[in-house]
């Protein structure tokens, strides 16, 4: 009989049910997602620049659990709120207390289960759809990598069992609290906080406090190693929690007592829409804000690693491009690039010399770089002066010549890439204009220049590296293993940090989707409620438009709040990165700025999708 | 001379779709309501009350028919001027208090004159007279929950009446409330109608609620059957509304 009246009101109530099941999937499978990297240490450890990346996915872990147990628990209250009423009926009706109490449990349990075996079926199709599309985007092989991992399936079960075991738990005990009376009128009853002073400053003070200590470790986090990581997880998580549990119905309270705000329009209803239920929003804007913090910082971290390969090849090269005998076709394409700086170069090569023009290099004295003392400081830029004044300069031991200076040595070595892979072990030499029309060779080129945006030109340096190479072949006879230009190195950090981006994107991804799904839960096991009081409100003569907009406004604030937090998180949070980034902060803006317009996006989208839920149709 | 406050020729109601089986709720029906009266609409269930009511208040739109309102033609207004004008021009109380639950009494009862742009300076004691018209100036700062089935109909009437509409439309305000809270309501509105000249029309089947009225439309099957005006006592009108109400019974027995 209770089997029956169970699966029969669940078929009744089937839209919400779907509503739950979805936000409770969705969080499975991403638990499940970020499992996969966590646990599967060999493709950590093969892949990461950081060297203690499996610590890293440690704590990640740990918040996420946390988060997801506010969120869990958020989430299976609302089967109670569905339910209480009808399980209010049929004590009415002489149902005991303890069937009632065991009904919700099982209740709660069988649909926890339910979404445990649906979410992770979702959470394995998912972790492969998205491995393999990075992968193909980044070009990385991420081998090692199992979107199917038996260890991650264990621990995402064992976890969410308990949790769900907990949380029936919690709620038969509320619907064992509660007399028939309370049960049946439930949904009617507010849960708007009374603030008590003390208690919003109590809650403020400790939110500043756990969020300072968190934002000093982050800062300090070359110092601190694995200690500033554990603080830091461990006190921006709560703090995130306490900051809108105290502030948020502080803040909402404070605005409604302004009456010239509140009494205009709409604005009481649009207000108390967000007040009226503040516990579970601040539960919710925590936990998303929490997860934009962690998706974002996820991208941004992956991203600034992409965009550190370009610095990191820049600390050795003064020059984007270096030429070597172009050809015609290369001379026209380059024509088109918007160059900086562009430096042609004479020499000559015979069967055991490179020899340079030192009327070109006077002409045109060409940059180098010089690497600081610790590696945390960038290499400076040094121009090179006019200091060749012997007619001949070479590289070699002897008393015929002077030998090249050690700044000049670099500037050809590197620089002009006169170096031993091209040129096998020829002696290089600097020779005035007479001299140097005496030796006996063809006159080459090399053009050096700078562009403003090195990666747009990949495509065409490619090719001239491989030209270089069939190059190197004339001269010495063999296919040298690496060339020296600055796209080879570029290139090669590339391919290192290809996993690190690739680890920093699935989980920005992962976060991001987590986060839509429960703001999205949120709204929609609201949504109920709200067509009611839409449709009062449009009984009552308030036009549609400005329904609208007060749809508009409440979600703006819903919406806002996590992302500025969550983005003051990452802005900070990026320092942590500083130890091993040379700059964690370029081109910050692309990543930022593409979560804001998702983000837009999705705030848009969302209102789209409440309005033609709630607003009544004419 | 009064004018007319709704004036109703000719409404026509019907549902369904010409090709499938139609069904009229409303079959030219025509009256007028003066300023300041008080009326009853009355009638077994199914003749069409709700509907009239739902025409006249503009929440639904009559297949044909003219209605006006405080001289304003409603039948071809768009979805906007429509809002604007129940806004403006009507007062609601319904049967399930139709509170908004997530604002207090006093946010509930200001909501209209915000919606109307009114400053906040000017709404606050309009709120407060209306509040103590009707009797419940003490639970203005709690929430709907909180308060008696009376209580919520008091502040739903306070609502209705605080941006001074032309006409309040009542639909069954005391079928959720018992029988002293109904009375107390019926000789509040009763009151409003005497010495503040509100106008109401009142659809019920409850012919005690009916008995404060001054004149009674009865509909039947969608059309009007019987008018009855109040000339004796409230004892006697009673009666009269019982008699007509046992006519029709006894129609729809035949």
């Amino acid at each position: 009989m209770l089997v029956k009246l169970l699966s029969s009101s669940m078929k009744k109530m089937w839209k919400d049910y779907l509503v739950l099941l979805f936000g409770l999937t969705i969080s499975i499978a991403i638990f499940y997602m970020f499992e996969t990297l966590a646990q599967n240490q060999a493709f950590l450890e093969a892949n990461a620049l950081i060297s203690s990346i499996v610590f890293v996915f440690h704590v990640g872990t740990f918040i996420l659990a946390l988060v997801t147990i506010f969120y869990i628990f958020y989430a299976t209250s609302f089967i109670l709120s569905l339910r209480q009423k009808e399980l209010g009926m049929y004590m009415t009706l002489g149902a005991k207390k303890g069937k009632v109490t065991q009904m919700m449990f099982l209740e709660t349990l069988i649909i926890g289960i339910f979404s445990l075996i649906i979410g992770l079926v979702f959470g394995v199709g998912l972790s492969e759809g998205i491995a393999r599309l990075l992968m193909s985007r980044l070009d990385f092989s991420g081998e090692g990598f199992e979107a199917f991992y038996p260890s991650s399936l264990v621990t995402t079960i064992l976890f969410y069992f308990v949790l769900f075991l907990l949380t029936a738990i919690v709620n038969a005990i509320r619907v064992a609290r509660k007399s028939v009376l309370e049960l049946l009128h439930a949904d009617q009853k507010a849960d708007t906080k009374t603030i008590k002073g003390w208690k919003t400053f109590l809650g403020t003070l400790i939110a500043i406090v756990l969020i300072t200590v968190g934002y000093v470790a982050m800062i300090n986090m070359g110092d601190l190693a694995h200690l500033g990581v554990l603080i830091a997880a461990a006190t921006v998580t709560p703090g995130t929690y306490f900051f809108f549990m105290a502030m948020l119905p502080f803040l909402i309270k404070r605005i409604k007592a302004i009456r010239s705000i509140n009494e205009k329009g709409l604005n009481s209803f649009t207000y108390a829409q967000l007040n009226f239920r503040v516990s579970q929003l601040t539960k919710v804007l925590g936990t998303v804000t929490m997860l934009i913090a962690l998706g974002l910082g996820a991208m941004t971290a992956g991203l600034s690693f992409y965009h550190n390969t370009e610095i990191h090849s820049s600390l050795m090269h003064g020059y984007d491009i270096k030429v070597h005998q172009p050809t015609e076709d290369e001379l026209a394409e380059m024509k088109n690039w918007e160059l900086e700086e562009r430096n042609l170069y004479s020499y000559r090569v015979t069967d055991d010399g490179v020899y340079f023009s030192k009327h070109d290099l006077q002409a045109n004295p060409p940059v180098i770089k010089e690497i600081g003392g610790n590696l945390e400081e960038l290499s400076k830029e040094v121009r090179l002066t006019d200091d060749l004044t012997a007619p001949v300069y070479t590289d070699e031991e002897t008393d015929d010549a002077e030998s090249i200076p050690e700044q000049w040595q670099t500037a050809l070595r590197t620089e002009l890439m006169a170096n031993f892979y091209l040129f096998g072990d020829r002696t290089l030499y600097i020779l005035d204009q007479e001299k140097f029309e005496e030796i006996n060779a063809s006159t080459q080129t090399v053009l050096i220049g700078k562009v403003d945006n090195f990666t747009d030109y990949t495509d065409t340096l490619a090719k001239i590296d491989e030209r270089h190479h069939q190059l190197a072949i004339d001269y010495t006879g063999e296919d040298p293993t690496m060339i020296g230009s600055k796209y080879e190195s570029y290139t090669s950090l590339k391919s290192l940090a290809n996993g690190t981006i690739f680890m920093g994107l699935f989980l920005g991804v992962a976060f991001l989707m987590m986060m839509a799904s429960v703001l999205m839960f949120k709204l929609l096991s609201s949504a109920t409620a709200d067509i009611e009081r839409y449709q009062m409100l449009r009984k009552i003569g308030v036009r549609q438009a400005k329904l609208k907009i007060s749809i508009y406004k409440e979600l703006f604030l819903v919406f806002l709040f996590p992302g500025l937090i969550g983005l003051v998180h990452v802005l900070i949070g990026m320092e942590m990165f500083s130890f091993i980034l040379i700059e964690p902060y370029t081109k910050l803006w692309i990543p930022i700025s593409l979560f804001l317009v998702i983000y837009g996006l999705y705030y848009w989208l969302t209102v789209k999708m409440y309005q033609r839920i709630v607003l009544p149709k004419d | 001379m009064t004018k007319p406050v709704v004036n109703v020729a000719n409404a026509q109601k019907v549902f369904g779709k010409k090709s499938e089986n139609q069904f009229k709720a409303l079959d030219n029906v025509s009256f007028t309501i003066e300023e300041g009266e008080f009326v009853g609409i009355m009638g077994p269930s199914g003749a069409g009350k709700t509907t009239l009511l739902n025409v006249v208040s503009t929440l639904d739109k009559a297949t044909s028919g003219k209605i006006e309102i405080a001289g304003q033609d409603i039948t071809d207004m768009k979805q906007n001027e429509l809002a604007d004008f129940r806004s403006e021009q009507l007062g609601f109380i319904f049967q399930d208090f139709n509170l908004l639950e997530n604002l207090t009494v006093y946010e509930n009862i200001a909501l209209p004159l915000s919606l109307q742009g009114v400053s906040s300076r000017k709404i606050k004691p309009l709120v407060i007279e209306v509040a103590e018209k009707l009797g419940i100036k003490s639970v203005l700062q709690k929430y709907p929950v909180t308060i008696s089935g009376g209580q919520k109909q008091r502040a739903a009437a306070a609502r209705a009446l605080v941006h001074e509409p032309a006409i309040i439309l009542a639909d069954e305000p005391t079928g959720a409330l018992d029988s002293k809270n109904a009375h107390s309501l019926m000789r509040t509105m009763e009151q409003l109608n005497q010495f503040h000249d509100v106008s109401i029309m009142l659809v019920t089947h409850d012919p005690l609620s009916a008995s404060y009225c001054e004149r009674i439309l009865f509909i039947q099957d969608g059309n009007l059957y019987k008018e009855i005006k109040k000339t004796g006592d409230k004892q006697h009108f009673h009666q009269q509304i019982l008699n007509v109400l046992a006519e029709l019974t006894s129609i729809h027995s035949l």
